[in-house]
């Protein structure tokens, strides 16, 4: 993943000069480690400007949506996955879209390398392929990208985009099974107090700042239920009751829609576990009906379709 | 002491189970009356938002009811809130909200037996789940 | 002006002595981060901490109170007539707050406490309140130095301050409320070694580097707000509420009425001026209905119309949570500079 940088500028330019696109969303070198700048380029000459490592974790599909002109765009697998999406949802136009694919061996995980180093402030991360190298304090250690991988991309199942114009480097190998995520897997054998518990003190926590919802490229209505007044379906102080039904009805919303890229957990300012929710939903969505979301362009979205023998055994 | 007696919401489709909960009446067959009744033109009407409001307005339980698969007035309504309804029940059961409190059925306008049979079913079933005590929403919890 | 010195641990049983006298707010690390919490038994202060992730504003500020409460119910005498909440507005102290946080609520006060307007609330908290803060050189990089705050000893915000000196903390008592917390936190006599050692940390020593910001004042305001590097700063924006949460000056509200069966209540929550619902008229018209035009309103609002009309200085103590919490990297650092160079 590590020599993209110089094949995505020059995809860029070379777009953005034979006008193939009117503007390109990639991301921009940050100015604090481990978080990058979503940034929308129209200008050949600043295509120089983009970049891709490991810490490119926020989703650029988030930028497409409502878009009237062409754009160039960059992908890994779940970006892809939420592209095709949203192109099912009527939220852009596949012709408004070249997407350069990027197969993706998985995103650092900020706050694991934060929570490393503790007190110690990190100083520069740089992403060099299989490893990473942090500089903290006043040494610099080399560590091992597995080891800090974000929670989504440790159990991801598509690596490689499945839509795209054109690609650039070779396809990770995906694993051959899909794996269930722990949190979900361990909430299976809890009873229902203990997942009402584990519930309540994971989510009790949120400032209802919305990051979770903002982050997601799924999230576009005009006007969240949140926002809604008549009736309105949740208050919009931080009592604790509503704060769980926002996230209850957040992660409902995304059944069938979510493809697990990890961006409202990694936005999250205080860094509660968010995707514990809709991880479950995925698990179901391709348990019942075995749906995962964004692979196939031509397929409608899980919830606005049906078999006439779908699940109906809780039905009396 | 009188026993407790849980407060149920039921939401029911304007052609099939509220038909059918008609025709029990008419039949006088008997059955508890834990029920508020809301009326709705389909199945596909209802959003999982509102089975969250009855349950933060302190209900005990929620019943869904409406035509038989393949006999939705408007041919499709059902099997589309079928599958909203399987991912709505998966994360309650998820967040630990007993499975006991929420129930689905399939009632033709037909079916006056069957509705006062399910009514019983699920009254039995809240029952045992006891008095709701999650996701209630009461004067806001603030300074 | 009185000084004292305490031991790292006679400071924890000073803070637990003040318990007799007010409620104490101390920092305590939860789960991962470290935030201000009422001082109860079997609580363990840790004063070692840098910052907490989200401000203490909150403390006189909270994120949601409730303002009024009525009842509907017509049985009752007094139905329909809005009466104000029992709040308790007894002596507090935030023991142990970070010069920088002090220093927010100077800055916020211009707001709620005016010639015309004065939010009862706020003043009644705000009198209550006594702050003792940490003065200790751990500035992390990406905080910065405004007018509002120059560096780790800058102590204008504070009523007592705690110099670290390693092994002591040495307090010096700054204003009356100050005088009276530190009679009650008792302590050491202090040598004139160490009365020698804090006053050579100056509100400059260890001052970390300045947002630019010198040249803003000049500026036009309406050719700042109609340039072009608006759509460029905004563009990543997600408009999340993360910044303006965690943000210790922010002091936007919302109120909001809610009725449970019969009773309602009138409450003030913390509103972000990154959500469209800020803005939007009840016709349905919204004047800041674009991402860019919430996200110019943000930094127009910190570092241009504050430093405009109230002559503080910037409304922003450089504490960099925002820079750090800001999923898409808005940084005002760069924001402070890109509108300093600005030419029209």
């Amino acid at each position: 993943m590590t020599g993209y940088t110089e094949k995505i500028r020059e995809a860029a330019k070379r777009l953005l000069t034979e006008k193939k696109v009117d503007c390109f969303i990639g991301f921009r070198k940050g100015s604090v480690p481990m978080v990058n700048y979503p940034v929308i380029v129209s200008d050949p000459a600043k295509a120089d400007e983009l970049i891709w490592d490991a810490n490119c974790a926020m989703n650029l599909a988030n930028y497409v949506i409502g878009r009237k002109d062409k754009v160039g765009i960059l992908a890994t697998g779940c970006v892809a996955r939420n592209l095709v999406t949203l192109v099912q949802e009527n939220q852009i136009k596949r012709e408004q879209l070249y997407i350069i694919g990027l197969p993706c061996s998985g995103m650092i995980d900020k706050s694991q390398v934060i929570d490393k180093y503790g007190d110690v402030e990190i100083v520069s991360v740089i992403d060099k392929g299989d490893t990473f190298a942090v500089e903290a304090g006043d040494k610099t250690d080399v560590l091992k990208k597995a080891d800090f991988l974000s929670r989504n991309c440790k159990i991801c199942a598509h690596h490689n985009p499945i839509e795209y114009d054109e690609i650039i480097g070779d396809k990770v190998a995906d694993p051959e099974t899909y794996i269930k995520p722990e949190d979900v897997k361990k909430s299976e054998s809890m009873s229902d107090a203990e997942r009402w518990e584990f519930f309540e003190k994971t989510f009790s926590p949120c400032i209802r700042c919305y990051a979770c919802r903002n982050a997601c490229p799924m999230c576009y209505c005009p006007t969240c239920f949140v926002d809604e007044s008549r009736p309105q379906w949740v208050g919009k102080s931080s009592d604790e009751t509503d704060t769980l039904t926002f996230h209850f009805l957040r992660a409902l919303h995304l059944a069938g829609r979510c493809t697990d890229c990890g961006a409202c957990e990694r936005a999250c300012p205080i860094d509660i576990p968010v995707r514990y929710l809709t991880s479950r939903l995925n698990a179901d969505a391709k348990e019942i009906y075995g749906f995962e979301s964004g692979l196939d362009p031509k397929m409608r979205p899980l919830l606005d379709h049906y078999k006439l023998d779908d699940l109906n055994d809780f039905f009396k | 002491m009188s026993e407790w007696e849980p407060k149920i919401v039921t939401i029911l489709c304007n052609w099939c189970t509220y038909g059918a909960a008609d025709l029990a009446g008419v039949n006088r067959l008997q059955y508890p009356t834990n029920f508020k009744v809301i009326r709705v033109p389909c199945t596909g009407r209802i959003s999982p938002k509102m089975i969250l409001a009855a349950f933060r307005s302190g209900a005990d339980g929620v019943w869904i009811s409406g035509c038989h698969p393949g006999d939705c007035h408007y041919i499709e309504g059902n099997f589309y809130a079928r599958r909203r309804f399987t991912m709505l029940k998966a994360l309650l059961k998820h967040v630990g909200i007993d499975e006991r409190r929420l129930h689905f059925s399939w009632i033709s306008a037909a079916e006056g037996p069957k509705f006062a049979a399910t009514a019983k079913e699920v009254i039995a079933s809240v029952k045992q789940a006891g008095p709701a005590h999650q996701l209630i929403k009461t004067k806001a919890q603030v300074i | 002006m009185t000084t004292k010195s305490f031991t790292k641990d006679a400071l924890i049983k000073a803070a637990d002595g003040l318990r007799k006298s007010y409620r104490v707010f101390v920092p305590v690390k939860v789960g991962k981060f470290h935030e201000f919490k009422l001082f109860e038994d079997g609580d363990k202060p840790d004063f070692e901490y840098r910052k907490t992730r989200k401000s203490p504003k909150g403390l006189i500020f909270p994120q949601s109170e409730r303002m009024l409460e009525y009842s509907i119910d017509e049985h009752k005498p007094d139905h329909h007539i809005m009466k104000e909440s029992p709040k308790d507005y007894s002596p507090q102290v935030v023991f142990g707050i970070r010069p920088y946080d002090a220093m927010s609520f100077k800055v916020m006060d211009v707001n709620f406490d005016t010639e015309d307007y004065k939010d009862p609330w706020w003043i009644k908290r705000y009198a209550a309140t006594t702050l003792v803060g940490i003065c200790r050189n751990d500035l992390d990089s990406k905080m910065f130095a405004t007018e509002n705050f120059s560096g780790p000893y800058d102590i204008r915000g504070l009523d007592v301050a705690l110099y670290d000196l390693g092994d002591k903390y040495i307090a010096k008592s700054l204003t009356e409320k100050g005088e009276k917390a530190l009679a009650a936190m008792g302590g050491n006599d202090v040598s004139a070694a160490e009365l020698a050692a804090i006053e050579k940390l100056t509100p400059d020593t260890n001052a970390p580097q300045a947002a630019p910001t010198d040249k803003i004042k000049e500026k036009v305001v309406n050719d700042l707000f109609d340039s072009t590097m608006w759509e460029d700063i905004a563009n990543g924006c997600i408009n999340c509420g993360a910044c303006t949460f965690l943000c210790p000056t922010c002091w936007c509200f919302d109120i909001q009425d809610e009725i449970h069966k019969r009773e309602g209540d009138r409450l003030r929550i913390w509103d972000s001026c990154m959500f469209p619902l800020y803005t939007l008229h009840a016709s349905g018209h919204n004047p800041r209905g674009k991402k860019v035009q919430r996200v110019r309103n943000r930094f127009m609002h910190k570092i241009k119309y504050y430093l405009d009309k109230y002559e503080k200085g910037i409304m922003c103590v450089g504490c960099g949570r925002c820079v750090e919490a800001c999923p898409v990297n808005i940084d005002i650092r760069r924001v402070c500079e890109l509108m300093n160079n600005f030419t029209k």
